[in-house]
């Protein structure tokens, strides 16, 4: 693991992206924390940060909201140094549009990259915020993210990657196009091809998954162990609602025609796949206390920055939002015992950063009023 | 700010695919700017547009109107007697058509479907023109299909769909296929094009 490549954001130049104001941010390569009260723009400096390295937000899908409201654009731009590339640093920047839909010009390296896919796969990142405590607790949506973010990585290991997201992107409209097909009661040579299509992407997403599945499995339950004090064993199951081979999954659609049309969406396929969680041979959803659901979301994202650490042979950047709401004393020992075990770039946000027990390589800064300025 | 009847120009511009409010003023600032003769030469030819131009009865490419046979233009391409009426190449658009005409490559027909099976869009079946598809077929003595809607969802879905539909006529019936473009160099293709040149690679022997 330590003898991965580095990666780190060393600057960020923003402009008019919600309450920021136009500035550069200087980060340190290790640890950054983001003090200061509630409402001033911490989250928003992640925000920026996380849309410069992946052209998305992970607060709205509207890109269009994170333009200031008097702004006609908003706009972040980052300069990364990166042990792959020794010597040069890549230059990420995206402007959003305001108006309408909230249009996006990116470039990678003061060129447009041949896909969004290209750019958004050139710096690893991996986000950790309040809501991800949802991802052992919560519907199986954020999990199938979770095994996709970790899927597309594995496959960019051979220059891959574009693929899966073209995958999910026409599965997803192929389902959408057989359930209004079933709703207007259109008959089999209209759903024959839908069914087909769902067939052929889908298998294609099982298998990512199953792959992806397999890279987080045994990283999660160590991870787990090492900080849940219980002895319960965990396991991990990855669980397809399809066949893993297109004629038997389009003839599996087929079959459920009427069922799925009462119930207005497929019954299967991998839109309802889920990463089960065991503890002690229950599930962890039923069974799990508190403790224990935060014990395996930290194991989780520690096995999510392994597996793409792995995958892309450099350490992902970590943005870790509001982490004094997990400052409760007998749970934040493993919190930092996490952040102690990272070895790259982490950029965090804090109300209380006299509590962030981090010493050596750190950087502190102060947020107030959308200006962040070093302390 | 422009006077109300530039603003009512500029708006109907606006609506012309490409062009945004800045272009549109643009235009009428020129066209304004210009020999009067030019906005009346234009005007009287808009008019004319969808009199003197309409689409192809028998493939609904776009066809001339000649006086006396406003019912059922006939496209140059149909017209053409040295035009191998065996094959048909089957488009969603006058565009597609376009396209593959500049390539060169064809030397059949072709059909304009105008629209692709789409639910999501309360597209069906019944909207697409299959009757005169099979007519097309039947008269001419098709032999060959060609089936070259886009790479989309919407466009295999569409392809799967005639395939089956014409499957029955004992044709031979074709996809196009998709893959690296001509002169560039393999390690500049996207992945997903290079991954679909793969997947639908051809025999050498």
């Amino acid at each position: 693991m330590t003898s991965n490549a580095t990666l780190g954001i060393h600057r960020l130049e923003v402009r008019d992206f919600r309450n920021l104001e136009a500035q550069v941010v200087e980060l340190g390569p290790r640890f950054n924390v983001l003090a200061g009260e509630n409402g001033q723009g911490k989250t928003n400096l992640l925000e920026a940060l996380y849309v410069a390295t992946t052209t998305r937000s992970f607060r709205t899908s509207t890109l269009g909201d994170c333009v200031r409201h008097d702004a006609a654009s908003a706009f972040a731009r980052i300069r990364v140094l990166d042990d792959r590339q020794p010597g040069v640093a890549r230059i990420q920047s995206v402007e959003l549009d305001g108006q309408g839909a909230g249009r996006r010009k990116v470039q990678l390296d003061g060129k447009r990259p041949p896909t969004l896919a290209e750019y958004a796969l050139a710096t690893p990142i991996v986000l950790f915020e309040p809501a991800s405590l949802a991802l052992s607790q919560g519907g199986a949506a954020d999990r199938r993210r979770l095994l996709d973010r970790v899927a597309i990585h594995l496959a960019a290991r051979h220059g891959g990657g574009a693929e899966l997201l073209v995958d999910l992107e026409r599965y997803r409209r192929a389902h959408g196009h057989r359930k209004k097909a079933l709703e207007r009661a259109m008959d089999a040579r209209v759903l024959d091809p839908y069914e087909r299509l769902m067939a052929e992407h889908g298998v294609r997403i099982v298998r990512a998954r199953r792959e992806a599945a397999e890279a987080l499995a045994g990283r999660v339950v160590a991870g787990f162990e090492a900080i849940a004090t219980a002895p319960l064993r965990l396991e991990i199951a990855y669980a397809p609602k399809a066949p893993e081979d297109v004629d038997a999954f389009s003839a599996l659609l087929a079959e459920r025609r009427e069922l799925d049309a009462r119930r207005g969406s497929a019954t299967r396929g991998p839109h309802l796949d889920d990463l089960a969680f065991l503890l002690g041979g229950r599930p962890a959803r039923q069974v799990a206390s508190q403790g224990q659901h935060r014990a395996l979301v930290l194991a989780l994202k520690g096995a999510e920055l392994a597996a793409i650490a792995e995958a892309r042979e450099v350490e992902p950047i970590l943005l870790l939002d509001d982490v004094s709401s997990e400052l409760d004393p007998r749970r934040n020992a493993a919190l930092f015992a996490f952040l102690h075990a990272q070895v790259g770039q982490v950029v965090l946000t804090t109300t209380r950063p006299e509590l962030i027990e981090i010493a050596g390589d750190r950087r502190d800064f102060d947020v107030v009023a959308g200006l962040v300025r070093p302390r | 700010m422009l006077p109300r009847h530039a603003r009512i120009v500029a708006r109907l511009l606006e609506r012309l695919p490409g062009v945004g409010e800045r272009t549109a003023t643009r235009y009428v600032l020129h066209l304004l700017a210009e020999d009067p003769a030019l906005s009346q030469a234009l005007g009287d030819a808009l008019r004319e547009l969808h009199a003197r131009v309409r689409g192809c009865a028998r493939c609904g490419n776009l066809a001339e109107v000649v006086p006396g046979l406003e019912a059922s233009p006939i496209c140059e391409i149909c017209a053409d007697g040295r035009r191998d009426a065996s094959v048909l190449c089957v488009v969603a658009r006058v565009q597609d058509l376009a396209a593959i005409e500049r390539s060169g490559a064809m030397r059949g027909r072709y059909f304009v479907l105008g629209r692709l099976v789409s639910p999501l869009e309360g597209v069906g079946p019944e909207d697409l023109p299959l009757e005169r598809l099979r007519a097309r077929i039947a008269e001419d003595g098709v032999k060959e299909v060609i089936i070259a809607t886009p790479p989309s969802v919407d466009g295999e879905a569409t392809s799967l769909f005639l395939a089956r539909e014409l499957a029955a006529l004992g044709l031979s019936i074709s996809r196009i296929a998709s893959g690296v473009p001509h002169g560039s160099e393999l390690e500049y293709a996207d992945q997903v094009t290079l991954g679909r040149a793969i997947a639908g690679r051809k025999s050498l022997g």
